[in-house]
């Protein structure tokens, strides 16, 4: 019997030549899945179209944009042709008018997607990377080709600048007198008796709703609004020691600063006995301009005459002489006018010699040149306290982001100050304890320079006029 | 395709390529706002060539269908797809800047990921597998042939089962009667009757015909046999033992040639599971490689006009 043998002859005359023709499973299953998926594919595609426009967005939107992510052509508008609808500046500045960035000196002015990139999902696209800054700022050129700022800040953790305010030559620019160190120490004499001074006595947040410790009785409560308004001199209420000037105010977010010092709230309590001027009336002098407490003082006295008949032979009490600054003795008035002179021009030299310079700088003439009898000298002025609102003229603080700190933890040399010049600043590296480039990544505070740093300069913000209905926003059209 | 020394140019042309890419990107996003995205000019770039590279990975198969095309061998078109297809995937992602995106991107991502991890898997297996078949496999025919193959095998066990039962049926009427007294003392080792005389020849014959029908044919003639006694060697090997002792000595040699068919059978059967093995991934690789391509042009589309 023949043996079972495979030669090539025998295997070829197995197969079928024609067997490529006929389907095979495989082959089939691959054909059918090779038209299946991609239609699958497709009607995936077009149902999530028809919900929405949002199957060819590349990343959520921003927060803020978040209410614009059912039509995409609230920003994605028509305008460069047929086809593009990619987002122009103009459909930016539909809602903010932002404006440029030092239009004099920069060369370019960068599209507002080159820096505010969407559709990444971040949580405050005003929190631009480092890179759209340093883009200019690594090597700052301008127009003009000399920068008024630092040539080269690269980053937070190593190449920025001291802030101006501390770097050599900077001097505080406040004209009130004030000894931080002689206020923070214990048993100081308070309203009612001796007290421990704390920061928040006297430093504080507008958002902060609670009564001043140290305030004249019936003080009027500060409140953002009256930073940004300084009182009229004839205003009833007192004029604040420190003024933010308007750009200072308009450029920051006022809940993040401290109220500025006002006379009757943060330091009335205390010193309203320095605006005594005589015992003979309870009521002190008003914390006003010179000529508003000569006002006062006229009116004051000439009541005074006019109620006492024997005002012209009374004796003057010796605590209302300033010594060294009148020729004893004095003479004796001989009518009403020479009393009242008199009277007037030893308040005066009370308050505008003694009173007002326990803390004010006071410019020009003073009432004690004669002895009230010789004329009338020219009143002095108040210089202006010029206590600046704000230290980062170009950058933003927020007091109330780092609350969970101690006023010292940051200002460290405030309790041991002693002058009004002393900078009290905490510099950069005080910063640095917390704040890095990298951020969260590093477990550290956000050393971007968007974090401080605003590139449009908002005081020259326009008002934006709406240009949506609710259903245009919602796609609801 | 045995990806071998013939793929140095290609590997260290991609591994070249991707160098220059990574090193392109690396200040290019250290300097872009918010990272690097799939619109900035970089962006657009690295998008452009990857779907480029796609695209002709894609393009293998319309190659395959037209052989006569004179558009280069037909192996530099697979070492092709092979390494600018792994290419393309490295610079899809420093497309989009490592961000797999909403809606259609992320669709595109993760097909993508899936056309790349088949066929990564499909390098592998293809890489492995043709070499341990032939190991595996001595026996080995065209894949779709195998059925046919199948239906041969049958004829030539039934051819051989019949050839054998007509021998043993010649040897009974020509027997005497002291062979067929012999035969009564018959026994039986282990299941099978003894083949000792005449009467174990007529025996035989029916032992035979019905391992054929019972064991044998349902074996050879089925795709799946997977749990049937012949399907395990040993256990096959020991059953056609136990024929050889039924059956007379000049009967042997169709034993063998049926133990040989289903040796064949066997070969067939594992030749059927690597190749599915080695194919399989293309039912996942090809329908997603061309939604990937169908898909990435709307991408491209709708990336230029928002």
């Amino acid at each position: 019997m023949a043996r079972r043998i495979r030669t090539t002859k025998n295997l070829a005359k197995r197969m079928d030549l024609q067997y490529f023709k006929q389907a095979h499973p495989l082959r089939s299953w691959r054909l059918w899945l090779s038209i299946l998926v991609p239609v699958v594919a497709v009607v995936w595609f077009a149902a999530q179209r028809a919900s929405s426009q949002k199957v060819y967005s590349s990343g959520p939107l921003a927060a803020a944009h978040a209410v614009l992510g059912k039509d995409c052509n609230v920003c994605h508008a028509s305008t460069l042709g047929f086809f593009h609808e990619k987002v122009s500046d103009d459909a930016c500045l539909k809602c903010h008018d932002a404006p440029a960035h030092h239009p004099e000196k920069v060369a370019f002015t960068a599209s507002c997607g080159s820096c505010h990139v969407e559709h990444q999902g971040s949580p405050r696209l005003a929190s631009t990377q480092n890179n759209s800054c340093t883009e200019c700022h690594a090597n700052l050129t301008t127009k003009s080709g000399s920068p008024q700022y630092v040539r080269m800040v690269k980053d937070f953790d190593k190449e920025h600048p001291e802030f101006a305010a501390l770097r050599p030559g900077a001097r505080d620019p406040g004209q009130v007198k004030l000894n931080h160190y002689a206020h923070l120490k214990p048993h100081l004499a308070g309203p009612s008796g001796p007290v421990q001074m704390d920061c928040q006595d006297c430093h504080r947040l507008a958002t902060i709703n609670a009564p001043w410790p140290y305030a004249a009785p019936q003080a009027p409560s500060q409140t953002a609004q009256s930073m940004s308004q300084p009182m009229s001199p004839a205003s009833p209420q007192p004029m604040p020691v420190a003024v933010a000037t308007s750009a200072d105010v308009k450029h920051s977010r006022s809940q993040d600063y401290m109220l500025p010092i006002l006379y009757a709230t943060q330091c009335a309590g205390c010193h309203v006995k320095d605006l005594q001027f005589d015992k003979r009336f309870d009521q002190a002098a008003p914390h006003d301009k010179p000529e508003i407490v000569q006002t006062f003082l006229i009116q004051k006295y000439s009541d005074y005459f006019a109620s006492h008949p024997r005002a012209l032979s009374e004796v003057v009490a010796p605590e209302r002489i300033l010594p060294n600054t009148v020729k004893l003795p004095l003479p004796i008035p001989r009518n009403r006018q020479e009393w009242l002179d008199q009277q007037v021009m030893l308040a005066d030299i009370l308050l505008f010699d003694k009173g007002c310079k326990l803390c004010h700088v006071m410019v020009g003439g003073t009432p004690a040149e004669g002895n009230g009898t010789e004329g009338k000298a020219p009143l002095p002025t108040v210089a202006k306290s010029s206590i600046p609102a704000r230290w980062f003229l170009h950058a933003e603080f927020s007091h109330e982001s780092h609350r969970l700190l101690t006023c010292t933890a940051c200002h460290t040399r405030t309790p041991e100050s002693r002058q009004t010049a002393d900078i009290l600043l905490p510099g950069i590296a005080s910063c640095r304890d917390c704040h890095e480039d990298g951020g969260a990544k590093h477990d550290a505070a956000s050393g971007r320079c968007s974090e401080c740093h605003s590139y449009h300069d908002w005081t020259k913000e326009r008002p934006t006029k709406g240009k949506f209905t609710i259903p245009q926003l919602r796609a609801s059209r | 395709m045995r990806i071998d020394e013939t793929h140095r140019k290609w590997f260290i042309g991609s591994l070249a390529g991707l160098i220059v890419a990574v090193a392109i990107y690396i200040p290019y996003s250290r300097s872009s706002p918010e990272g690097a995205n799939g619109g900035t000019v970089a962006g657009l770039t690295y998008g452009s060539i990857a779907s480029a590279f796609m695209l002709f990975a894609g393009l293998l198969g319309a190659r395959k269908k037209v052989p006569i095309w004179r558009v280069g061998r037909a192996q530099a078109w697979m070492r092709g797809h092979l390494w600018l297809g792994f290419l393309s995937f490295p610079l899809i992602f420093l497309h989009s800047g490592f961000r797999f995106g909403t809606g259609l991107t992320r669709g595109l991502m993760w097909l993508f990921v899936v056309v790349f991890v088949s066929g990564i898997v499909g390098a592998v297996l293809q890489h492995f597998m043709p070499r341990l078949e032939t190991q595996r496999v001595p026996m080995e025919t065209i894949y779709e042939q195998i059925g046919r193959v199948r239906s041969q095998l049958v004829a030539e066990a039934e051819t051989i089962v019949k050839e054998a039962s007509t021998a043993l049926a010649g040897n009974v009427s020509q027997a005497t009667e002291q062979q067929r007294a012999l035969s009564a003392s018959a026994g039986t080792i282990g299941g099978l009757t003894v083949a000792s005389g005449l009467d174990v020849d007529e025996g035989a014959s029916v032992e035979l015909q019905e391992f054929f029908r019972r064991e044998m044919l349902p074996y050879i003639s089925q795709g799946r046999s997977r749990g049937m006694t012949l399907a395990d060697r040993n256990r096959a090997h020991s059953m056609f033992q136990q024929l050889r002792l039924l059956l007379p000595p000049n009967l042997h040699p169709s034993v063998e040639d049926l133990e040989n068919i289903c040796e064949e059978k066997r070969e067939l059967d594992q030749q059927t599971r690597y190749h599915r093995v080695l194919h399989a991934w293309l039912l996942v690789h090809i329908p997603a490689s061309y939604a990937l391509l169908l898909l990435g042009a709307i991408h491209a589309v709708m990336a230029l006009r928002y």
